[in-house]
């Protein structure tokens, strides 16, 4: 039996609303691109700096046809999923890889919006959150726009040599992916 | 401040020795290749079908000081990081993206070989 563990814990917000397919056989895929909030105050200057990191988050069996049916974009979720790479290839004929967090049986989805934010009985029992959909929006979308100056403070953190974290301009993926897997996505990140 | 969990917790092998880099500012990273068993027994015929999950994992600061001095192939490692997606740009000049598990100061790595183990 496996004896490793592969674990990821996500609390973000929908970027957009949930993208369901279904597999030949009948089964619901769902895809999931979530924000994590990661703002941060700035030492110095005291400013709160903006930093958003966003997941590719697939959701497959009774939890994706919940996820389809009750999510939308700006709602808040718990997700507990594994890591998964998977190799695919672009028009160019040059292999990618795409990893994504992966809910399947083992894993959970818990929403995590009141009852008057969500739509549905199946909302987590209401919280502090009591936000409606339509605030919860709004810190998903300006996060869009300062995304480019994140780079310059995550940096002094991180490696120099990389570029960081442009996920958050949600770049509209120019092309099209031949997936493997028979799901094609419309952004393959 | 931040409201968002980002989370990923692993416990693998490294696939190969650490890749121990300095940054321009002297401080240290380190880059590891970890496998995550998910062997599982099928259930039709008994038999154990083997998977193997890659991890991309980079390490900061003194931990990946740590990693670099006492990993090697085939350790067994846990890791606490969070989850980083950075854009690249290929050859052919397209972009690519990666996705990282990193580990700064925020996060963790134990080393889980038994002294005894070690030679």
């Amino acid at each position: 039996m496996a004896r490793g563990v592969n674990k990821v814990i996500l609390i973000g917000n929908l970027g957009q609303d949930p993208d369901t397919r279904y597999t030949p056989n009948g089964n619901a895929v769902v895809n999931l691109n979530l924000a994590t909030d990661e703002s941060y105050k700035d030492r110095q200057t005291g400013q709160l700096v903006p930093k958003t990191e966003w997941h590719r988050v697939v959701l497959f069996g009774k939890i994706a046809e919940v996820a389809g049916q009750y999510l939308k974009k700006g709602s808040k979720i718990y997700i507990e999923g594994k890591l998964q790479t998977r190799k695919w290839q672009g028009q160019d004929g040059q292999d990618r890889y795409t990893t994504e967090v992966v809910v399947d049986i083992n894993g959970q989805m818990q929403m995590l919006d009141s009852r008057e934010g969500g739509s549905g009985q199946q909302n987590a029992p209401a919280q502090q959150q009591n936000a409606p959909a339509q605030q919860q929006n709004a810190p998903a979308q300006q996060q869009n726009a300062p995304a480019q100056q994140q780079n310059a403070p995550a940096q002094q953190q991180n490696a120099p040599a990389q570029g960081q974290n442009e996920g958050a301009s949600l770049p509209p993926m120019p092309e099209p992916v031949g997936d493997p897997d028979g799901f094609d996505d419309d952004i393959p990140f | 401040m931040s409201r968002g969990v980002n989370k990923v917790i692993l416990i693998g092998n490294l696939g190969q020795d650490p890749d121990l880099k300095n940054a321009q500012n002297g401080n240290a990273i380190c880059n590891l290749n970890l496998a995550t068993d998910e062997s599982y027994k099928d259930r039709q015929t008994g038999q154990l079908v083997p998977k193997t999950e890659w991890h991309r994992v980079v390490l900061f600061g003194k931990v990946a000081e740590v990693a670099g001095q006492y990993l090697k192939k085939g350790s067994k490692v846990y890791i606490e990081g969070k989850l980083q997606t950075r854009k690249w740009q290929g050859e052919d000049g397209q972009d690519r993206y990666t996705t990282e598990v990193v580990v700064d100061i925020t996060g963790q790595m134990q080393m889980l070989d038994s002294k005894a183990s070690e030679e």
